[in-house]
């Protein structure tokens, strides 16, 4: 990754390599279908983690009222979801010889964070990441991966915040 | 990015809310310390969303990691949940409750 930068004319440009895409693109499709699974009619809170994490309850010790609020807000927060990951699939198709360099407008680059945001939250799940300075459970290849991915992640999206929040 | 939110149960005074008192108890919109989120994109939200200043943003994002929690909005039950919505479509963690409770 090249991090993104904030150009003269507003744009954030960043760039990756071709085995990034490849892994962004996987995990924003993972993404879709776990909010699709969250939103689904007879979704049963509670069997997922990831879905716990992608749509939290809202009234803390009353479940009824969060499964209320759930059946109201999931299927809107599932589209936003999809789309923002669509965001990042689709921007991430401009080769720029060996990197694929991604260029994007602020309501792009607002789907990049939220996305990403999302799939880091899947992997927290994933990894049994509950609270601020846990290691997660690494046991084998697959979750040491997921590890290196989860905190790539957070650096991709730094330099990002970063780039927005930067004058030109 | 609706209504202009108050950014602590402990300014209610001084932004005429007087009103909502009358009405009943306000609620609040609370976001809870999770290890994913970064400090930079919990800040970058609390600007952009409820349109605090950037020094605003910082001292609830700090409020949120060292106290494990942070109201960071005030008003009628249904303004709670649009802001609750919108958190957990930035990926924050949050709820809302009565302000009394």
């Amino acid at each position: 990754m090249i991090p993104f930068r904030k150009r003269k004319d507003g744009r954030v440009v960043g760039r990756f390599q071709e085995e990034e895409v490849h892994l962004l693109v996987s995990l924003a499709e993972e993404v879709v279908e776990l909010a699709r699974a969250a939103a689904a009619p007879d979704a049963s809170a509670g069997i997922d983690p990831a879905l716990i994490r992608l749509l939290p309850d809202a009234y803390p010790g009353d479940a009824a009222a969060s499964a209320e609020f759930r059946r109201f807000t999931a299927p809107g927060l599932a589209d936003r979801k999809e789309a923002n990951a669509r965001v990042v699939i689709e921007s991430l198709d401009q080769r720029d010889g060996d990197l694929v360099e991604v260029s994007l407008d602020e309501a792009q680059a607002t789907a990049w964070l939220r996305s990403i945001t999302d799939i880091r939250l899947v992997l927290a799940a994933r990894l049994g990441i509950l609270e601020d300075g846990d290691e997660g459970d690494i046991h084998d290849q697959e979750s040491a991966l997921q590890r290196v991915v989860y905190d790539w992640l957070a650096g991709v999206q730094e330099f990002l915040v970063l780039a927005l929040q930067s004058r030109r | 990015m609706s209504s202009s939110p108050i950014a602590d149960a402990g300014t209610l005074e001084e932004t005429g809310t007087d009103v909502l008192l009358e009405l009943g108890s306000p609620w609040i919109t609370i976001v809870w310390n999770d290890p994913v989120n970064l400090m930079s994109y919990v800040t970058y939200v609390f600007q952009s969303y409820f349109g605090f200043s950037r020094r605003e943003a910082k001292r609830l994002m700090m409020l949120v990691h060292n106290e494990g929690r942070a109201v960071v909005a005030t008003g009628t039950r249904e303004e709670m949940e649009r802001h609750v919505e919108a958190m957990h479509e930035y990926g924050l963690w949050a709820t809302l409750t009565k302000a009394d409770a």
